[in-house]
């Protein structure tokens, strides 16, 4: 065992690193196996003060540290380099909730925590924590909170640096920035918080998080709804509001080839609706108001019922169900859920996470799934998406049968199409899903040098090794 | 300016007759303010406690003459200190005495440029006055909720370098809640074009949150995409004589579900406070005869409007103050009948700061902690404050829903100015003391400026103030974008 990899040993302990092949290899690649890498160990600290002693230990000598969380991300942003100089540094050990605070709506987490632990927790209080995804079940919030995730939910209650009041930082000099705070203003200095939500793991590691709870909703009503195009979906979030009270929490957007790959692949999954339609919309309304029975006293059902009656004379409705209890809202919620499963398991795939201005969402549908057709016309377009954030998965299948080699040769054309286009609309080439390795020329190419060198100067200033995810976000040399 | 303070080191570079024409040459003599009285308003903080220096108050037309007039600046290491309605409390858009730089004023740069109703934003130059903005987006049907009481001379890009609070905060959040895109002037002249109106963008660094709140040292802000809101249809407003802070919290607590989450704004005063408005700005009318010590402005807002026969907020309201009354929390009540009385009720509340100028010298903390210790802190605080000076008069105030205090005091009767300022250290480090005892910030809305760079030093750890330095280093390597201001390097 070298010298090094005692020293971290002596930091974490046996139970804390990883240096068999075998064990390290899950920590190596990402869940969609784009990228391999090696590392020279996995770390797995238990505290933020052995977090903070690994730390100290790379910087002296000057070993990199790619930090990852649940290891779900679709952009490499938790993924080591070929070089075989870098350690992971895995949170998944740092699980504990710290505290929970119902009278003041907050909860202090450490960042390796589930996501759907997290928002367990805050249910057993009687809060909601809204932050919600394909991947909670195995997302950390730390990762979450580093990739400034977006999610089902974020129509409402906004993106995850929404969601959180203050933060706990290992910085790459190994240092602990508290910044737990628990307020809700605070003027003195320079918003960090902002700075390292989002960063994904290259200007320090998220330890540990204050987040923000909610009133644990009452009353939800979930439908599944036809729609003739992506223009109808807009128009029917747009009644949506008024007609609910404002209530409007999720309202997301998908075509018939998606549903058709989730019927295939996703065991247990059937279609809602009885004929085949091109565009489906999956609508949720909740309200921390319990439904209140007797007359004149309707609940969300009662209200979102009688909306999708008069759309659908309207014309914006095609035909919709209405989930009458928990498990069937499940069901639906499925559907959404394992688009990107049924993608994986369909075969190799392009992904595209984008935004527009929502008004320039059902344009953007038309010319994007025209331009991907152009590039390459026996392609399968799999686009769906959040509606009222703008922001679409707009995803590329392959061709029926094609291997992954085969497929890639074209992601340059797709992807430079669909990006022209979200550029010319004036929009964002990851509205989501971050930057990682993924999309680091993609940045480059698209945002201007004065933008590019603003965030170098930051990284260099915080990180003037380089030894905090080095190559992820941007380049710095 | 604290008595106390010794100025932190600042560029000195002068600007030279050279530099003087380079600069005409840029903004023409329209832009360019060079005699004494002319630049006085503009180096004389709003509570006249600070007066500083400058060798000539520049007004840029537009982005392009900013940047300019900062590349001409970088290029010789001159500093600037960029100001908007220059109505800040903190000393942060005031020159020091020893500046011989430039001061940039935004005030020309005040051009509503897109409104888009259907995309509910709004894109600004950094000049436009903040009720203009209001004005404007309820022009479109649209409601932008930023509101505090300088709204009729404060300046956008100065609320969103201070990241601004106001009275609404609790329903929509601060300033950098309320903003999509920015446009910043860099310390080198280089243009940040982030006028970007998405929701959703995870592209790097977030540069826009680092720019907000930084009080100009970072850059100048000089255009933003705003976002908007509907208009309000129905609104309830009231005036409540209250037992005390703690019942205040518990009606707040219980208004979200009565009112269906449309409590607008709730802010608390004091019985001194108000008797202070009522006694300096005219034309305001105490709207209870009730002899209580606390009062309650509480508001609540709907975007839908009031269905006929329906009830409406007023129906909810009313409904809701008689529960509080039978609960002991309210002792007496009044919901406005029309817009004068409304208008009344938050002439009070946004006349305080007014009121304080014209009745004397006087200390002001703005604070926060959590909700549920609010309370506390206003007992302790009133305590340690008297113990240190047994005559002095707190009239504590403030938006309760974020926890945030404007813990304010009058001087004792008759008690001049410096006096006064000799009981200040004693009673300042009493009262952050208190909060930070009780996890809270020192500044939770007005920033820090000059007034409070001491105090942020002291009371935040040495790794966040060096982590700020470095930033501000790497950004603004010449040191020349408002020096001195929130941190010492």
């Amino acid at each position: 065992m070298s010298d090094f990899i005692q020293k971290l040993a002596a930091i974490v302990g046996d139970r804390g690193l990883i240096t068999d092949p075998a064990a390290k290899h899950p920590y190596l690649t990402d869940w969609r196996e784009n990228f391999l890498g090696t590392a020279l160990a996995v770390v797995r600290p238990a505290s933020t003060e052995e977090v903070a002693a690994v730390v100290r230990l790379c910087a002296a000598e000057k070993v990199a540290i790619v930090p990852q969380g649940g290891n779900t991300g679709l952009v490499g942003g938790g993924t080591p380099d070929e070089g075989g100089r870098e350690i992971v540094l895995s949170l998944n050990r740092m699980n504990r909730i710290v505290d929970i605070d119902p009278i003041g709506y907050s909860m202090t987490v450490e960042s390796g925590c589930i996501l759907k632990t997290v928002q367990e927790t805050a249910a057993l209080h009687d809060r909601l924590f809204p932050l919600s995804l394909a991947a909670e079940g195995s997302c950390t919030i730390g990762g979450n909170l580093s990739t400034n995730a977006g999610g089902v939910q974020v129509l409402h209650y906004g993106n995850a640096r929404h969601l959180v009041l203050g933060l706990e930082v290992v910085t790459p000099a190994g240092d602990i920035w508290n910044g737990l705070r628990a307020l809700k203003k605070d003027n003195t200095g320079y918003d960090l918080r902002d700075l390292y939500l989002g960063a994904e793991g290259t200007l320090g590691i998220i330890t540990k998080a204050v987040l923000k709870l909610w009133p644990k909703p009452k009353d939800v009503a979930t439908s599944w709804i036809a729609v003739p195009s992506p223009e109808a979906a807009v128009a029917l979030l747009s009644g949506a509001h008024a007609a609910s009270d404002d209530n409007v929490t999720s309202c997301e957007l998908m075509s018939r080839q998606g549903i058709d790959f989730v019927l295939k692949h996703i065991p247990g999954a059937t279609d809602p609706l009885a004929d085949k339609h091109d565009w489906y919309v999956l609508l949720e309304w909740s309200s921390s108001r319990p439904r209140r029975e007797g007359e004149n006293q309707s609940g969300l059902r009662e209200k979102m019922e009688a909306f999708l009656g008069e759309e659908m004379e309207g014309g914006q409705v095609l035909d919709a169900t209405i989930a009458q209890n928990e498990t069937q809202a499940r069901a639906l919620w499925a559907l959404r859920e394992n688009h990107s499963e049924a993608q994986k398991r369909e075969g190799p795939s392009i992904k595209h996470d984008i935004s527009v201005a929502v008004s320039k969402l059902p344009t953007f549908m038309h010319e994007g799934l025209a331009a991907m057709k152009k590039a390459l016309p026996e392609c399968r377009p799999v686009p769906f998406g959040h509606v009222g954030d703008g922001n679409l998965h707009f995803n590329c299948q392959s061709p029926p049968g094609w291997d992954k080699q085969r497929f890639m040769a074209h992601h340059e054309a797709i992807s430079g199409a669909v990006y022209d286009l979200v550029v010319g609309h004036g929009g964002s080439i990851s509205a989501e899903h971050g930057i990682g390795l993924l999309k680091v020329d993609e940045l480059a190419h698209y945002r201007t040098k004065i933008e590019l060198d603003a965030m170098r100067a930051i990284k260099r200033a915080l990180d003037p090794e380089n030894i905090m995810n080095p190559g992820k976000v941007i380049r710095v040399s | 300016m604290p008595d106390s303070l010794i100025p932190p080191t600042i560029p000195t570079v002068p600007v030279t007759p050279t530099i003087l024409e380079s600069l005409r040459a840029i903004v023409g003599d329209k832009g360019l303010i060079l005699d004494a009285p002319g630049k006085q308003p503009f180096v004389t903080d709003w509570r006249g406690s600070t007066v500083g220096n400058a060798a000539v108050v520049v007004r840029p037309a537009n982005t392009e003459e900013v940047s300019k007039v900062v590349k001409l600046c970088f290029d010789n290491g001159i500093a600037i200190v960029p100001q908007g309605g220059n109505t800040g409390l903190m000393g942060g858009a005031t020159p020091y005495p020893s500046h011989t730089g430039i001061l940039l004023s935004l005030g020309r740069m005040n051009h509503v440029l897109e409104v888009d109703p259907v995309g509910y934003s709004m894109t600004v130059e950094a000049g436009c006055v903040l009720q203009t903005l209001q004005e404007t987006a309820a022009s479109a049907d649209r409601f932008f909720p930023l509101s505090l009481g300088a709204q009729g001379s404060c300046m956008i890009g100065g609320n969103l370098s201070t990241n601004a609070g106001g009275v609404q905060v609790l329903r929509y959040g601060n300033a950098r809640n309320l903003v999509m895109g920015l446009e910043v002037v860099l310390p080198n002249g280089d243009v940040w074009n982030g006028l970007r109106s998405l929701k959703k963008d995870n592209t790097g660094y977030d540069l826009k949150h680092l720019f907000m709140g930084a009080e100009g040292t970072l850059g100048i802000i000089t255009k933003a995409v705003l976002k908007l809101w509907p208009a309000a249809k129905d609104v309830a407003t009231a005036w409540l004589a209250i037992r005390d802070p703690q019942a205040a919290i518990e009606i707040l607590s219980e208004a979200h579900a009565a009112s269906e989450d449309n409590v607008g704004s709730c802010e608390l005063m004091s019985r001194a406070c108000t008797d202070m408005v009522l006694r300096h700005i005219p034309g305001t009318q105490d709207p209870l005869k009730a002899d209580t010590p606390w009062f309650l402005l509480l508001e609540w807002t709907s975007s839908r409007p009031k269905a006929e026969g329906a009830e409406g907020m007023s129906e909810k309201m009313e409904q809701f103050l008689s529960d509080q009354m039978e609960a002991g929390r309210v002792i007496d009540a009044v919901i406005s009948q029309a817009e004068s009385q409304s208008r009344n009720m938050w002439r009070i509340r946004e006349g305080v700061a007014e009121a304080s100028r014209a009745e004397g010298p006087g200390l002001s903390y703005d604070i926060s902690v959590s909700i549920s210790k609010i309370p506390t802190f206003i007992e302790k605080g009133i305590k340690a404050s008297l113990d240190i000076l047994p005559s002095i008069r707190p009239y504590p105030l403030g938006h309760i829903g974020d926890g945030n205090l404007h813990f304010s005091f009058m001087g004792p009767k008759g008690m001049d100015r410096q006096t006064l300022h000799q009981y200040s250290p004693a009673i300042t480090r009493a009262v952050n003391d208190l909060v930070r005892d009780l996890s809270g910030s020192i500044s939770a809305e007005h920033g820090i400026g000059i007034d409070k760079i001491d105090e942020l030093a002291h009371y935040r750890s040495k790794i966040e103030l060096d982590t700020m330095r470095t930033i501000k280093r790497a950004l603004d390597p010449k040191n020349i974008m408002n020096p001195g201001k929130i941190l010492r390097l």
